[in-house]
C-alpha cells in the first residue's frame, strides 16, 4: 500500500531540485473511475498526485512523447531530467528503453511503487453503474476496497484486476531512485495457460479468429500512441514512399499492421498491456504479446527490460541460440 | 406530420417488413462492441445498446471510399465504378448522432458537392432510437438537443414501456410508416404524455454539461495560453477522439495501385497525426501535439460556428469515454471558459 502523502513529499522534494523539469505522476480523473496522467511542475502540482489500484496508465510513454522543438539561435538545449512514478511494468518499459539506447538512465529520476495489481476499467464498468463522482479505491491484504456513493464494497482481487496482473511476475519496479512504501512479495507465476490453449487450435481456427478481430481494427493506431517501446521518429505505418501499409482500412491491411506491430515488439514488449486498454475496438493484443514473449523465454532465455546494463535482446548473439526456425 | 403506436411485439415484424425492401443497418454487437452493421434479421439487433463504439457517420462517410479504379500505361482506362444506388434505412441511431450528420452536410454539400456522401445521405432513411439511459459522458443538452428529439431523423421511436411511440418527421418516414401501416395505431394523448416523461427522465439523468455559450469568442482571445501546452501533455497523439466522433470529416486521397492496376480512394484522416499537415517541403505548421489538440479543439467550436453557423459537436461523449489518457472536452471548454 502506498503512502499517498509520502508520495506527495517526495515529489514535492524532487520536483523542487534546479536539475529536474517536470514529474509525472497521477491524478484523479474528470470522472468516475477515471485516473489522469498528470505532471507537477511546481511542488503545489504534486498536492494532485494520487497512487491507487486504479492507476492504469503506464506513464513510461510520455517519456518519449517530450519534445524537442528546434532551438532558437543562442537557446540552450533544456537537458533537465524527467521524474516519473513507475510501476513494475513500467519500470520494465523504461529499463528496456535504455538498453536499446532511446533514452539516457541520466535522464530519468524514477519513483517506484510496488504495484498491488492493476484494476481492469473493463471489468470494474462490468460491475458498476457508470457514475460522475471519483471514486475512492483502496487495497486491503488480497482485496480491493471500494467506495461508491458511501457504500463501501470489498471485492477479491482477482474478480476486478487486469487478466495481466494475475500472473505478474514482477509486481516491484526493476529499477529505481527511491521507492515509495514497502516492495511486495512477487510469488505469481507466468504460466501462459491461455496462450498454451490457442497454440493447441489449429492454423485454420487460428486465422479465422484474428481475422475476426483485425476486420473491426479502426487503425486510430491507439496501440501504437500507448506504446512506450514504440518510439521510432518515422513509424513503417505513416511512411508514404514506400508505402509499407496502405491507407485503406480492410482486413488485408489491418492484418499487416497488426503483425508487424506485435513483431516490432519481440523481445521488447514489458507486458504492461497498454495496447489492448487503449483499443476501442477491442481487439485482445495482448494474446499476440504474450505469445511472442512465451516465444522469446523459451527460445531465449530472455525477459525483456529487466537489466539497464545489458544488451537488448535483438542485439545479442550466443553460439548456442537456436536456429531451427531459419530456413 | 404523424405521431403513431408501435407495440413492442410488432417491433420484429416491423424490421422485418423493412429488411424486404431496404439494405437495413443497426447496431449489432460482436465481442462486446456495438458497431452499425448491416443485418438480416430483426433478432441480430442489440437492442440494449448504448450507443455504438464508431457512429453511423461512417455509413455514409466510409471510412475507405473507391472513387474509382483504373489500369496504368499508354492504354491506361479508368473505371468510374459509380454510386451505391440501393436503398438504406438506419435503424437505431441515436438524437446525436443524428444530428450530426446535418452538421456534416454543408461540408459535402455547398461550393463542391460530394456525390459519394450526398447520394448515400439521398438514399438513406434515418430511424432513430430515443436514448433512455444517458450515458456518464453524454451531454446532447448542451447544444439545445436532447435524448429524445426527433429533429435531424426521419422517423423517431421511443420506448414507452410495452410500446413505442413514433413520430413520423418527413416525407421519406411517412412513405416508410404507410408502407406497413397495419403495424401501427394512432397515438393518443396519454401517450404523447408517457413520451414526454420518458423525454423528461432522460434529460435530467445527463449529469454533465459543456457551458457553450460565448465559447467562440472566448477562445479567439486565449489561443496563445499556456493551458494548450499543458493540455495536450497528455495526449498521446492517437486517432481515436477524431475516428470515434460523429462530426469529425477530415479525409486523404491516395492512390493504391500495383504495376498494373489500382484505385484512387479516400480514407479517413486525423488532425491528431503529424502527418496531417507535414508538407512536401518537410515543413509542418502544427509540429507539437499542443498545436494538433488546440486545433481540434478550434475546429469544433470556434472555426465551425464561425463557418456554418454551428458547433460541430454533438455531445455524445465518445472522445471522453474512449481517451485513454483522460482528455476530457467538456472539462477543456468549462475551464477553457474560465482564463481570465
Amino acid at each position: 500500500m502506498v503512502n499517498e502523502k509520502q508520495l506527495r513529499e517526495e515529489v514535492k522534494k524532487i520536483v523542487s531540485r534546479d536539475d529536474v523539469k517536470y514529474v509525472i505522476g497521477y491524478e484523479k480523473g474528470t470522472y468516475g473511475f477515471q485516473v489522469s496522467p498528470s505532471f507537477a511542475f511546481t511542488p503545489e502540482e504534486a498536492d494532485k498526485f494520487i497512487f491507487s489500484p486504479l492507476c492504469v496508465n503506464n506513464l513510461a510513454v510520455y517519456l518519449m512523447l517530450e519534445e524537442k522543438p528546434p532551438l532558437h539561435k543562442n537557446e540552450k538545449e533544456d537537458t533537465r531530467k524527467i521524474g516519473l512514478i513507475v510501476k513494475g511494468c513500467d519500470s520494465r518499459a523504461v529499463v528496456q528503453i535504455i538498453q536499446e539506447k532511446g533514452m539516457k538512465r541520466e535522464d530519468v529520476i524514477l519513483i517506484g511503487v510496488a504495484c498491488p495489481g492493476i484494476i481492469d476499467p473493463k471489468k470494474i464498468k462490468a460491475r458498476f453503474p457508470p457514475q460522475m463522482k471519483n471514486v475512492d479505491v483502496r487495497e486491503e491484504d488480497e482485496k480491493i476496497v471500494l467506495t461508491i456513493n458511501g457504500t463501501t464494497h470489498n471485492i477479491p482481487k482477482d474478480e476486478i484486476i487486469f487478466e495481466k496482473c494475475k500472473h505478474c511476475e514482477k509486481p516491484n519496479p526493476v529499477l529505481y531512485d527511491l521507492l515509495i512504501g514497502e516492495e511486495v512479495k512477487g510469488t505469481k507465476k507466468e504460466d501462459y495457460k491461455d496462450i498454451k490453449a490457442f497454440e493447441k487450435k489449429s492454423l485454420k481456427e487460428k486465422w479465422e479468429y484474428w481475422e475476426k478481430q483485425f476486420e473491426r481494427c479502426i487503425r486510430c493506431y491507439a496501440c501504437r500512441d500507448i506504446c512506450p517501446m514504440c518510439y521510432c521518429k518515422n513509424c513503417t505505418a505513416d511512411q508514404l514512399s514506400p508505402q509499407w501499409i496502405r491507407r485503406s482500412v480492410n482486413l488485408s491491411e489491418n492484418t499487416a499492421w497488426n503483425i508487424m506491430r506485435a513483431y516490432h515488439l519481440a523481445g521488447r514488449c514489458t507486458g504492461c498491456g497498454e495496447c489492448e486498454r487503449a483499443c476501442p475496438m477491442g481487439i485482445p493484443l495482448t494474446k499476440l504479446n504474450k505469445k511472442i514473449e512465451k516465444d522469446v523465454k523459451e527460445m531465449f532465455d530472455y525477459m525483456p527490460g529487466m537489466d539497464a546494463e545489458k544488451k537488448p535482446l535483438l542485439a545479442m548473439f550466443k553460439p548456442e541460440d537456436p536456429e531451427e526456425f531459419i530456413l | 406530420m404523424d405521431e403513431l403506436i408501435l407495440p413492442e411485439n410488432k417491433m420484429s415484424e416491423l424490421i422485418n417488413g423493412i429488411i424486404a425492401k431496404y439494405q437495413v443497418f443497426a447496431p449489432v454487437e460482436e465481442d462486446g462492441i456495438t458497431l452499425f452493421k448491416q443485418i438480416r434479421d430483426f433478432s441480430e439487433i442489440n437492442m440494449k445498446f448504448s450507443n455504438s463504439m464508431v457512429p453511423p457517420k461512417g455509413l455514409l462517410f466510409k471510412q475507405t471510399e473507391t472513387l474509382f479504379k483504373f489500369t496504368l500505361g499508354k492504354t491506361g482506362e479508368i473505371d468510374p465504378i459509380g454510386f451505391p444506388e440501393e436503398k438504406r434505412v438506419i435503424f437505431g441511431i441515436r438524437p446525436c448522432d443524428a444530428k450530426s450528420l446535418d452538421i456534416l452536410d454543408p461540408v459535402f454539400k455547398g461550393d463542391y458537392n460530394d456525390p459519394y456522401y450526398l447520394t448515400n445521405r439521398e438514399n438513406t432513411i434515418l430511424v432513430g432510437l430515443s436514448c433512455n439511459k444517458p450515458g456518464v459522458n453524454c451531454f446532447c443538452t448542451s447544444f439545445n438537443n436532447g435524448p429524445a428529439s426527433a429533429e435531424n431523423v426521419d422517423i423517431l421511436l421511443t420506448d414507452i414501456a410495452g410500446k413505442y411511440y413514433v413520430e413520423v418527421k418527413s416525407d421519406k418516414g411517412k412513405q416508410l410508416t404507410e408502407s406497413m401501416k397495419k403495424l401501427f395505431t394512432p397515438a393518443k394523448k396519454e401517450d404523447r404524455k408517457k413520451k414526454k416523461e420518458v423525454e423528461k427522465k432522460a434529460i435530467d439523468a445527463i449529469i454533465r454539461h459543456m457551458n457553450v455559450n460565448g465559447i467562440a469568442d472566448k477562445l479567439d482571445k486565449i489561443f496563445d495560453d499556456i493551458f494548450w501546452k499543458r493540455t495536450a501533455m497528455k495526449c498521446l497523439g492517437c486517432g481515436i477522439c477524431t475516428y470515434l466522433c460523429p462530426t469529425c470529416h477530415c479525409f486523404d486521397i491516395q492512390d493504391e495501385n500495383t504495376l498494373t492496376n489500382g484505385a484512387r480512394v479516400r480514407v479517413w484522416d486525423s488532425c491528431m497525426y503529424p502527418e496531417y499537415t507535414l508538407q512536401a517541403s518537410g515543413y509542418n505548421p502544427r509540429a507539437e501535439r499542443m498545436n494538433r489538440v488546440r486545433n481540434r479543439v478550434y475546429h469544433k467550436y470556434s472555426y465551425y460556428p464561425k463557418n456554418y453557423d454551428m458547433t460541430a459537436c454533438v455531445g455524445c461523449g465518445r472522445c471522453i469515454d474512449n481517451c485513454p489518457a483522460n482528455i476530457d472536452i467538456i472539462y477543456i471548454i468549462n475551464k477553457a471558459k474560465e482564463i481570465q
